[in-house]
């Protein structure tokens, strides 16, 4: 195998450290997505009520009147208290918001915390139960979702609410509808810059082919203008194309701009949505379970899981994982690992394998047994096969 | 990965916002004040105020004050503390798992069958019904069916009525007897501890010789040891045999029940999505690492027939015998088996045909010890 660059031979990849404890910090450094999520949340939070009282505050400086006659004055002051009365209220409402989205933070690194040798088996069942919300959730499955979660009590685990907000935009995309979706950009307008979003850019332009495909031109012309004119520059060749529809009718036959007026446009936007969401809170772009479950199938998957009489308990024995496993690349191995077909133990040095007259091969342990419980015969329990415990032979397997 | 450091940062993180928040609090309450003294003042009856002059004064105070000013500091340094958390999140946890996900043909119905399949295993049926409900979900109902059976049996063992279990297993005794599997005598002695713990002597001796004794060849000492718990009815516990009353029984059975009902009907003892995610867990430490290596090369990563490292897994993980030739290094096969030398050595198929140069009929030496093998005694092994 050729080296890879900056010299790591692939095929010598040191093995991962076998102790359970650098097991489980390497589990644990799987979970970014539980911690980020809840705090991009936090962070929105802050940053929402530190606009406000930017806004707020800023305006009443500027509000104070220069002069007015004496009752104008009083009743612009009086308003202008009232004004500060209101912000103090969204703020009270804005503190406790922040409050409980700092808890959930915590929540989550105890929760990571409390992961220990003794109840790793718990933790782990925990660990699948968070992993389905987060699939139920990105595939909509919401009511699933939440009563999965509420019967595992693992609400402070999972995003549920987080979801929610991507629903409404999604739901409306759904109906052709681009409000949300834009409220939602002007809401992260400075991360999405940060980000290089176009976003944006993309919604104004649909909702611009909409006006064209209900014939608006002049309504099409102004809004090209308010809206789709500042992002020109940067994507001059998209505006282009997109405005030059206007030379069209949505019924046109010309393939490039027919496709602009396909239904389908609108399932790219949700998509689009998704990817842009996901980038925000931190979240992984697929769910959690496809990743896990893929990289599972591949550990598991050996040439063997594939015959007929493959054991009930290997995953793949079953139709709808061998499914999946199709596409994926076989385990490797470089040492030998053998498994004893009886007690499914490992033969290894402590505990070798031997071999029977017709080839077949058992542990000493399974044979030994065997032979003490009947009288010295053993018989193959796959052919059949009876022979005396004196004819097996010893294999060495390094 | 150091959760205190982390939970360090994250403190930091609500001290500085709570100070930045009281500071908020602060200016606005300052800024109400001053407009309730002007107001105060202009509302005062004497002397006559010069409304005009006070408020020109109120505004050069709040200017001199700059409420927005003083925010800037706290909010600054809660910033910092909020970029600085989520650098360490970043460099203490994998930023992407994601990266190891394969964009082949990952069907989400087959995936929902494995979702559904698994909720009704795990005693879920409510949850489940309404994810079949809620995907769309098909061809789930024989397993529900088999394991709604099986967790009917298992509650009313949790309330001690072990007639439902008696009955699962007088149905299927042929096929448990071919298993090897003692389940039937268990449930009969737990049965009868239970009919002596309510002191019938006469109704547990009948009970023995019911159902307790066509066991007798098989569990004859057994057999004898309940017969003598019948001079204790209706007091086992000062019985030299009290152990039998003991609750971790009934948990025991009820756990070989389960294992053993999976095993009839043809399901796994666990749950095979659980031990699919949990490989998953082990391995993608290891999946991540590679990829990171082959950074760039993402359509080799997406179209490799065997991953290019071992992934290690437990094993609870190890389903089927593999062997590696140690002289090649490939993994046996229908086509190159793993063949035993007349030495006790072990090689695959090809590597013996490489050593003996192609020639069957002259012996070669075996590469771990200085015996001299015959090709056409090398035997063919099935582990």
């Amino acid at each position: 195998m050729d080296p890879l660059p900056n010299g790591n031979n692939v095929a010598a990849a040191p093995p991962p450290p076998s102790s359970s404890s650098s097991k489980l910090t390497e589990s644990l450094k799987l979970e970014h997505q539980l911690l980020r999520v809840p705090f991009e949340h936090y962070k929105k939070t802050i940053r929402a009520n530190h606009r406000l009282v930017e806004k707020e505050v800023s305006a009443v400086i500027s509000a104070l009147p220069h002069s007015a006659d004496h009752d104008d004055a009083i009743h612009h002051l009086n308003s202008l208290v009232s004004r500060l009365q209101g912000l103090k209220r969204k703020l009270e409402d804005g503190s406790r918001a922040e409050r409980l989205q700092a808890q959930r933070c915590r929540a989550r690194l105890d929760h990571l915390e409390s992961a220990d040798g003794d109840n790793i088996s718990e933790w782990n069942n925990t660990r699948l139960k968070r992993i389905l919300v987060d699939y139920m959730l990105r595939m909509s499955y919401y009511d699933t979702a939440t009563k999965l979660a509420e019967s595992s009590n693992i609400q402070d685990l999972v995003d549920i609410d987080i979801f929610y907000e991507a629903k409404k935009v999604i739901d409306a995309l759904h109906n052709k509808e681009v409000a949300p979706a834009l409220a939602w950009c002007a809401d992260n307008k400075s991360r999405l810059k940060k980000f290089k979003s176009k976003f944006e850019f993309q919604l104004r332009l649909q909702e611009f082919i909409e006006l064209v495909r209900n014939e608006n031109n002049v309504q099409a012309v102004i809004y090209a203008r308010k809206y789709l004119a500042p992002w020109a520059a940067t994507y001059m060749k998209e505006f282009q194309k997109v405005f030059a529809t206007l030379a069209f009718t949505s019924n046109t036959g010309c393939e490039i701009y027919k496709v602009l007026f396909e239904p389908k446009q609108w399932d790219y936007l949700m998509d689009q949505f998704k990817q842009e969401f996901c980038r925000l809170y931190g979240m992984t772009l697929e769910p959690l379970l496809n990743i896990y479950l893929q990289a599972g199938l591949s550990a598991l998957k050996t040439p063997f899981c594939y015959e007929d009489d493959c054991t009930k308990e290997d995953p793949l024995s079953q139709e709808s994982f061998r499914k999946l496993a199709m596409p994926l690349p076989f385990s490797k191995q470089h040492h030998s690992k053998l498994v004893c077909y009886i007690t499914k133990e490992l033969m290894d040095t402590e505990n070798p394998p031997l071999v029977l007259p017709n080839g077949y091969v058992y542990s000493t342990k399974a044979l030994e047994e065997m032979a003490t419980n009947n009288n010295g015969k053993i018989t193959c329990p796959r052919t059949g096969l009876v022979c005396n415990y004196t004819e097996v032979t010893k294999a060495f397997i390094s | 990965m150091e959760l205190n450091s982390i939970k360090d940062a994250f403190d930091r993180v609500t001290k500085k916002q709570k100070v930045s928040s009281s500071k908020s609090q602060e200016a606005i309450e300052q800024i109400s004040q001053e407009i309730d003294l002007a107001l105060s003042r202009i509302q005062s009856a004497t002397p006559q105020p010069d409304h005009n002059v006070i408020l020109s004064e109120l505004k050069a105070k709040l200017k001199e004050m700059a409420p927005l000013g003083q925010l800037e500091g706290p909010q600054k340094e809660l910033n910092l503390a909020l970029s600085k958390y989520t650098k360490l999140l970043e460099k203490q946890f994998n930023p992407d798992i994601s990266k190891s996900y394969r964009n082949v043909d990952f069907d989400f119905h087959t995936v929902n069958q494995i979702i559904a399949s698994h909720l009704y295993r795990e005693n879920m049926f409510d949850i489940g019904d309404c994810f079949v409900n809620e995907a769309r979900v098909e061809a789930v109902v024989d397993k529900k069916t088999h394991f709604l059976e099986m967790y009917r049996i298992l509650e009313s063992m949790k309330s001690r009525d072990l007639a439902p279990a008696l009955k699962w297993a007088a149905v299927n005794h042929d096929k448990l007897q071919q298993n090897g599997s003692d389940i039937e005598l268990k449930l009969h002695r737990l049965q009868f501890v239970e009919i002596l713990q309510h002191g019938s002597r006469d109704e547990a001796l009948k009970y023995i010789r019911t159902y307790i004794a066509p066991f007798a060849n098989q569990h004859f000492p057994e057999i004898q040891k309940l017969m003598a718990c019948i001079l204790w009815a209706g007091k086992l516990e000062s019985s030299p045999y009290t152990d039998l009353l003991s609750p971790a029984h009934w948990v025991k059975l009820a756990h070989e029940l389960a294992q053993q009902f999976c095993n009839l009907v043809g399901e796994s003892i666990q749950s095979p999505l659980s031990v699919t995610v949990a490989a998953g867990d082990q391995g993608l430490p290891t999946l991540l690492k590679l990829m990171n290596v082959m950074a760039g090369k993402k359509q080799e990563w997406q179209c490799m027939k065997q991953l290019p490292v071992p992934v290690d897994l437990d094993q609870d993980f190890q389903f089927h015998s593999i062997f590696v030739c140690p002289v090649s290094r490939e993994q046996a096969s229908e086509d190159n088996p793993p063949m035993l030398m007349s030495c006790g050595h072990v090689l695959c198929k090809q590597s013996i045909t490489k050593l003996s140069k192609n020639n069957s009929t002259r012996p070669f030496k075996c590469p771990y010890c200085p015996t001299e093998v015959q090709v056409g005694q090398c035997r063919k092994l099935c582990f």
